[in-house]
């Protein structure tokens, strides 16, 4: 019945819930966006996401707009692993055709899949990276850890990364302690590339940079975006970002998902109350 | 009654003087064999173990002392070695407490020995499927150079994660040009788990691959017991194409022996003198037989 | 509610309204379209016309999403004959639509800071479904065709013009014809000569079979190009026909 074949989704998230502490119904009822809250007024948990849908494909970017408290990073780490995840799923094509759950996989399965089949850039370099290794060495961890035991391939695998994220090669040695931060954030892209993942999360990847060199690193990831037909979710509060990087968009305010749009639709047509707040804020 | 018991108590304890065979009473000697019995089963695992107070201080070979206490039976034959001595003053020691508490007969040759206790070397000839060698461990956790935290340690070695290990040798390489770890060079044990192989130079290390011999480990401060089977793989850990060198000193012989083919160490002094760190193996090939 | 297509057509505005909902400012309503309803076919270049917020660019951006649409329906025929109604498909069927089947053309260029020009076009084309080198020699043809100096092939796009921006956006967004053509002013910053050369790249595009939807400040341009004008009032059709007939009417309603 559809016409029009859209490329299928090689990550899909399906009515994720994220609480802390214990939670009914109500709690449920009593949060979110129309509540203003994420706080269950009686137990005191707190809804940090919940009822979160959404698939994105090869060589396409999500973006998921929110400010701090909506539940955008909770997402994206219960995707990531970093976070247990209350109820729902998330599968990716390359896991079984798709047909499996990762939210229902061991730990240690979970944190095989990191090694290749799913990267994370994080918003504070630091937390993707070990400051007292070399850049190089840093790049040496996932390969090893996808079973590369050659000196000489992983130096030449790690400054190909490298020079592609534009760092300079005469730095490939250094420890990333001595990087600035834009630097540090490209080695943190170079990093999780390594074993060209089919999909990566990026979690404010600009943020705390200055805007001359955020300006870059966004174009650099744009580019590699595109050039390995990645699947990525971007988790910004930054319009700049997600106009940037992504075709589609959902916006989260207090866990819950609010809006979903083109990006270039929620920017110039936002219909949420909360959505408009944001863009008319970000606009001004 | 009391005969009863007394009787029971003789059959199953044996010597009734106030030291029991090898010092160890039979509810230790009992967990340390089943620790070495886990570690055997699965080759290079680390395996706790409730470490007894010993009659030498902790870090002096206190966990090597255990294991050899809880396999020795009164038809062994037992070698100390403390740096390749047999004469080093942890040696004797050692060897005394031993003998003293066992009766059995000791010796300085490797092949009339049935168990090696050493700290620090492996002896250059003469260990055969007879063999126990038990190896005395200072610390017996490889990766604690790179991992502080000890759950994440269990589960780096659950996983068989060794990414950081890895690294670790990647920036050793890149600093110094060569790996530079030259004793305790990490091992990975029949193709699963990574051990130390305390301070024991490189040039020992092959003597563990594929050995006739059963190389057990103990950490006596760690509370530790691990194991490498007969036959078993142990291949340092290296990239394919950094080949794993063993110590050479070109042109050093041994000064007593002649020899070039065995472990040599330095002796200090206005000339420098090289002597073999085997001192067993030395006699027997002084004059240059081999 | 009878779906009867004229195979010509390729696009089929029915009844299109659009309301903005202004929440931060007390919830007022914008009304943008009042119930549009035209048709573009294959060949046509229908141009739009009217009085600044009588809802052209409104309507433009409308049929393409970037403006969701309050109700109506929008019908397109896609390549191989059927018909979809835009309105209703997900925002992943309307993305691929956008990179495939339906072109935008607008006087913005959001370049990336570093995307050179012949990057920029070269992309659009790979988005058609070309491949990398075919792209690449499309890119080289059209920019050629609207004038770009081969010396700003390499340059960054985001440092020219704004006149060489919008020759880089007619570029990339003609590369290969599309079944739907949507121009919002797209030579507004050009001069007298480039303007030439873009005119007669859009009118080529009509003889090729593309159907063309266009908001032209410039009458002139209008004229040249356009195959039917279509009035807008106030968010609605308010007359139309061939540009010599509506435009009159257009010069005396403005007396």
């Amino acid at each position: 019945m559809n016409p029009i074949t859209t490329p299928e989704w090689v990550l899909k998230v399906d009515g994720l819930g994220k609480v802390f502490g214990p939670f009914t119904d109500e709690s449920i009822a009593k949060t979110g966006s129309d509540r203003g809250t994420s706080k269950d007024p009686t137990t005191g948990s707190i809804v940090a996401a919940w009822d979160v849908s959404f698939e994105v494909a090869a060589g396409e970017a999500l973006g998921v707009v929110g400010e701090s408290g909506s539940g955008k990073s909770t997402v994206m780490r219960c995707i990531a692993g970093d976070q247990s995840t209350s109820v729902g799923s998330v599968h990716l094509r390359t896991i079984d055709g798709g047909n499996t759950n990762i939210l229902h996989m061991s730990a240690s399965a979970r944190r095989q899949l990191r090694i290749d089949q799913i990267a994370v850039v994080y918003q504070d370099p630091a937390e993707g990276l070990d400051l007292r290794v070399t850049a190089g060495g840093n790049i040496a961890a996932p390969l090893t850890a996808a079973g590369l035991r050659n000196f000489g391939a992983i130096r030449h695998r790690a400054s190909e990364l490298l020079s592609r994220t534009e760092v300079p090669l005469n730095r490939m040695d250094d420890v990333v302690r001595s990087f600035s931060g834009g630097m540090r954030q490209r080695v943190q892209l170079a990093k999780a590339l390594a074993n060209r993942p089919p999909i990566v999360l990026l979690d404010e990847p600009t943020t705390g940079l200055d805007a001359s060199v955020a300006a870059g690193v966004l174009d650099l990831i744009r580019g590699l975006l595109e050039e390995f037909g990645l699947a990525a979710v971007v988790v910004s509060h930054d319009f700049s970002v997600i106009e940037m990087l992504t075709t589609r968009c959902i916006v989260m305010n207090h866990g819950r998902v609010v809006e979903s749009a083109l990006t270039d639709q929620l920017l110039e047509d936002p219909h949420h109350p909360y959505s408009q707040k944001l863009v008319s804020a970000a606009r001004s | 009654m009391t005969t009863l018991l007394n009787q029971l108590l003789d059959e199953t304890v044996g010597d009734t003087s106030d030291v029991p065979f090898a010092l160890l009473d039979e509810y230790s000697k009992r967990e340390i064999r089943r620790a070495i019995l886990t570690a055997v089963a699965v080759p290079g695992y680390q395996v706790p173990f409730g470490s007894r107070e010993m009659p030498v201080a902790r870090g002096w070979g206190s966990g090597g002392l255990q294991v050899t206490l809880g396999v020795v039976g009164p038809l062994d034959t037992i070698k100390v070695i403390d740096q390749g001595d047999d004469q080093g003053v942890n040696a004797v020691n050692l060897r005394r407490l031993i003998v003293s508490s066992t009766g059995i007969p000791e010796t300085t040759v490797a092949a009339e020995s049935t168990i090696v206790q050493t700290r620090h070397r492996i002896p250059e000839d003469g260990l055969d499927t007879e063999h126990i060698l038990v190896l005395q461990v200072p610390v017996p956790e490889p990766l604690r150079g790179v991992e502080r935290d000890m759950r994440e340690l269990a589960r780096m070695h659950a996983e068989a994660d060794y990414s950081k290990m890895w690294v670790s040798l990647y920036e050793d390489r890149v600093r110094n040009g060569v790996i530079t770890q030259s004793t305790g060079y990490p091992c990975l044990v029949n193709g699963r788990y990574v051990i130390a192989t305390t301070p024991i130079p490189r040039w020992d290390i092959p003597k563990l691959d594929n050995a006739p011999f059963l190389s057990l480990f103990g950490a006596g401060r760690e509370k530790r017991i691990y194991a490498v089977p007969p036959h078993t793989k142990v291949e340092p850990l290296t990239f394919d194409d950094v080949p794993f060198e063993v110590e050479q000193t070109p042109g050093a012989t041994c000064f007593r022996c002649t020899s070039s083919m065995s472990f040599l160490v330095e002796i200090p002094g206005p000339v420098s003198r090289w002597v073999c760190s085997d001192t067993d193996w030395c006699e027997r090939h002084e004059g240059g037989l081999k | 509610m009878t779906k009867k297509f004229d195979p010509n057509m390729v696009l089929d505005v029915r009844k299109l309204y659009k309301e903005f909902i202004l929440h931060t400012v007390d919830g007022r309503t914008v009304e943008a379209l009042n119930g549009i309803s035209l048709t573009v076919s294959a060949g046509e270049h229908v141009a739009l016309a009217g009085t600044s917020g009588a809802g052209k660019s409104s309507l433009l951006k409308s049929i393409y999403r970037t403006y969701k649409p309050t109700s109506g329906e929008v019908w397109f025929q896609l390549l191989d004959g059927t018909f979809v109604d835009l309105v209703g498909l997900t925002d992943a069927e309307l993305a691929t639509l956008r990179g495939t089947q339906i072109g935008y053309v607008s006087q913005f260029l959001r370049a990336a800071p570093r995307r050179s020009t012949l990057e920029i076009v070269t992309k659009s084309g790979m988005q058609r479904g070309m491949d990398i080198s075919t792209a690449r020699e499309a890119a080289a043809v059209a920019l050629k065709k609207l004038n770009l100096d081969e010396a700003l092939w390499d340059v960054s796009a985001s440092v020219l013009s704004g006149g060489e921006k919008q020759r880089i956006n007619l570029a990339a967004g003609t590369i290969s014809p599309p079944r739907l053509l949507l121009l919002d002013e797209p030579v507004s910053a050009l001069d007298p000569s480039n303007r030439e050369a873009a005119l007669e790249l859009i009118d080529t595009l009509t003889h090729q079979g593309v159907a063309v939807l266009a908001v032209f400040h410039d009458i002139e341009a209008m004229e040249r190009l356009a195959t039917r004008v279509v009035v807008l009032q106030h968010g609605v059709v308010g007359y139309e026909g061939s540009p010599q007939q509506t435009l009159a009417k257009l010069a005396g309603v403005a007396r």
